[in-house]
């Protein structure tokens, strides 16, 4: 479980705070979508959780903010990478090797996984991120998905219990995009891993995640169930966040009085929805 | 460049062997040209050299190898043989007197430079980076650091060349030509890109930095890698020829 109390953080080189009174808790086997405007705060956020800040952007930092009860200031980055994995925006940076069996072997031996469950652990891996067959590929032959699949890959072999990615469909398009995101979605069902994910299609976000953080320069001003979320449509346009187009037609069907009932999330409750209000 | 570093994946046993045997070798053959005094000696290591080649399955990268080194070699040659002045004349280029041995000289000169590049060349294409870095950091203990800085920085070249090709083809967008065939002009209009390519850069290695840090880089050891390379029947015969090689060069 991560626990952030208020949380302020202002980085030593920055003007104001990046993160202003932060009070979240994110609990075990949840799936957490952050969206926000640029510059809102939300990959100081994912920092905030594996300990990136402040250990290597050092700041003032207020407040606590605990991962399994490890206080994130009191613990080595390292040591609190064995609970939060991590997946950065830009994916060709955080490739150490040519190959991708190379890249998923680095972390497993630097932890010091024992030799004889490596390749168990390996292969696990390459399985559960759908690239079974990318094994021994080099990674610069590797389409924008397939990197951000081996960047996955890479930290599921380490198991960690939480898994925070930053924009990991930026570069993506719409179908590699969902098979990412699937690809979490599975992850979260049958191992119960923690999803954190920063994400800017708000659309896709919805289908798949269990609740929502809005950041609006540095403070939190939505946050709860998708569905919950999304009832205040309206506020999150002011700010010129990218609602689905779902929600607005469900916004503008209630507003005609054509529609009852809650909110939908993904195509098929859309379909339900159009369905009910064309009969 | 391209070729040079290059690795060309395969299964021969070339391929198979330790990284170690294979650079030892190529120092090996470096110090048989350097004490070999006999043209001959130099020749048969070329021949050497060509069967790594073959034997490696990349004999059509040796040859284009060996081409790009004659071009150099090429301009060496001339110039060795116009410097030196002593010995018996074989022709004159006007008043200029080229002697016999001083074609001698540039000809040696010139097959010590192929014999010396190509061997450590072609092995290193036959050589996965990792691998040639798990050994050196397991086996000779050289700091996994310096290890990592050398395999990152061949690592991040096509990264770099990517991102200056985005930057070019913003630039290309708003009307710039840089399919120019004046080399002035063609470097003028990229040399100004170098900025926005350095600040990318730095922001890239300042997150591969952390990416890496979060995975473990200063908990490892020299006993971390998982693959340990071995010597094998192969190496030890690879060895023994090197230094034959270098026994010969000496007795004749
Ligand atoms: N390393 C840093 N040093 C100083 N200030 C920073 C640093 N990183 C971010 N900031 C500042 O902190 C604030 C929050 O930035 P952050 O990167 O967390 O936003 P973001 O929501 O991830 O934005 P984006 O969508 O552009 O990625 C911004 O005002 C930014 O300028
Ligand atoms: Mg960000």
């Amino acid at each position: 479980m991560i626990q952030m109390k208020e949380f302020t953080f202002q980085y030593d080189t920055g003007k104001k705070p990046a993160l202003k009174n932060i009070d979240l808790e994110i609990h075990d086997g949840d799936f957490v979508g952050i969206i926000g405007n640029s510059g809102a705060g939300k990959s100081t956020l994912t920092y905030a959780i594996n300990g990136i800040v402040p250990h290597y952007y050092p700041g003032d930092f207020y407040g606590s903010v605990l991962v399994d009860g490890m206080d994130t200031v009191d613990t080595a980055p390292e040591q609190l990478a064995v609970k939060v994995g991590s997946v950065f925006q830009d994916v060709d940076a955080q490739m150490v090797a040519t190959y991708v069996e190379d890249e998923l072997l680095f972390g497993m031996e630097n932890f010091g996984v024992p030799k004889d469950e490596i390749e168990a652990r390996l292969t696990e891996a390459l399985q559960k991120t759908g690239i079974p067959d990318l094994r021994f590929r080099e990674i610069d032959s590797l389409s924008g998905g397939q990197k951000q699949k081996v960047a996955v890959a890479a930290i599921i072999a380490l198991r960690p219990d939480i898994i925070v990615l930053d924009e990991p469909t930026g570069e993506l398009d719409p179908e590699s995009s969902d098979q990412i995101f699937q690809m979490l979605k599975f992850l979260n069902e049958t191992y119960g891993t923690t999803i954190i994910v920063v994400e800017q299609k708000v659309g896709l976000l919805c289908g798949y995640a269990k609740r929502l953080v809005l950041l609006e320069q540095g403070e939190i001003i939505l946050e709860g169930p998708v569905r919950e979320v999304l009832k205040n449509a309206d506020r999150m346009e002011e700010i010129g966040i990218h609602v689905p187009r779902v929600v607005s037609l469900y916004k503008e069907l209630v507003q005609r009085d054509l529609f009852r009932g809650e909110a939908p999330i993904g195509l098929e409750e859309a379909e339900t929805m159009v369905r009910e209000v064309l009969s | 460049m391209k070729g040079l570093m290059n690795y060309f994946p395969g299964d021969t046993f070339l391929h198979r062997m330790d990284p170690r045997s294979k650079i030892v070798f190529s120092l090996l053959v470096c110090i048989a040209c350097f004490v070999t005094n006999n043209i001959y000696v130099l020749l048969g290591i070329l021949v050497l050299d060509l069967l790594i080649g073959v034997f490696g399955g990349i004999f059509t990268q040796a040859l284009r190898l060996l081409k790009g080194l004659l071009k150099i070699a090429l301009f060496l040659f001339i110039l060795q043989a116009l410097v030196m002045r002593a010995g018996t004349p074989a022709f004159y280029i006007g008043k200029l007197a080229i002697t016999w041995e001083g074609l001698k000289t540039a000809l040696m000169g010139v097959l010590r430079l192929i014999d010396i590049t190509l061997p450590l060349a072609l092995m290193i294409s036959l050589t996965r980076m990792s691998d040639l870095s798990n050994a050196l950091v397991s086996r000779w203990h050289v700091p996994y650091k310096y290890a990592f800085a050398i395999t990152s920085t061949i690592r991040f070249i096509p990264v770099f060349t990517s991102d200056l090709r985005s930057i070019m083809e913003a630039q290309t967008a708003r009307g710039v030509e840089f399919d120019t065939k004046n080399f002035f002009k063609k470097a003028s209009l990229i040399v100004p890109l170098c900025v926005p390519l350095l600040i990318s850069s730095v922001k890239k290695i300042e997150t591969a930095a952390m990416a890496v840090e979060l995975r473990g880089f200063n908990l490892r050891t020299k006993d971390s890698s998982s693959k340990v390379s071995q010597f094998h029947l192969p190496d030890y015969l690879l060895l023994l020829l090197g230094i034959g090689l270098i026994v010969l060069a000496v007795l004749i």
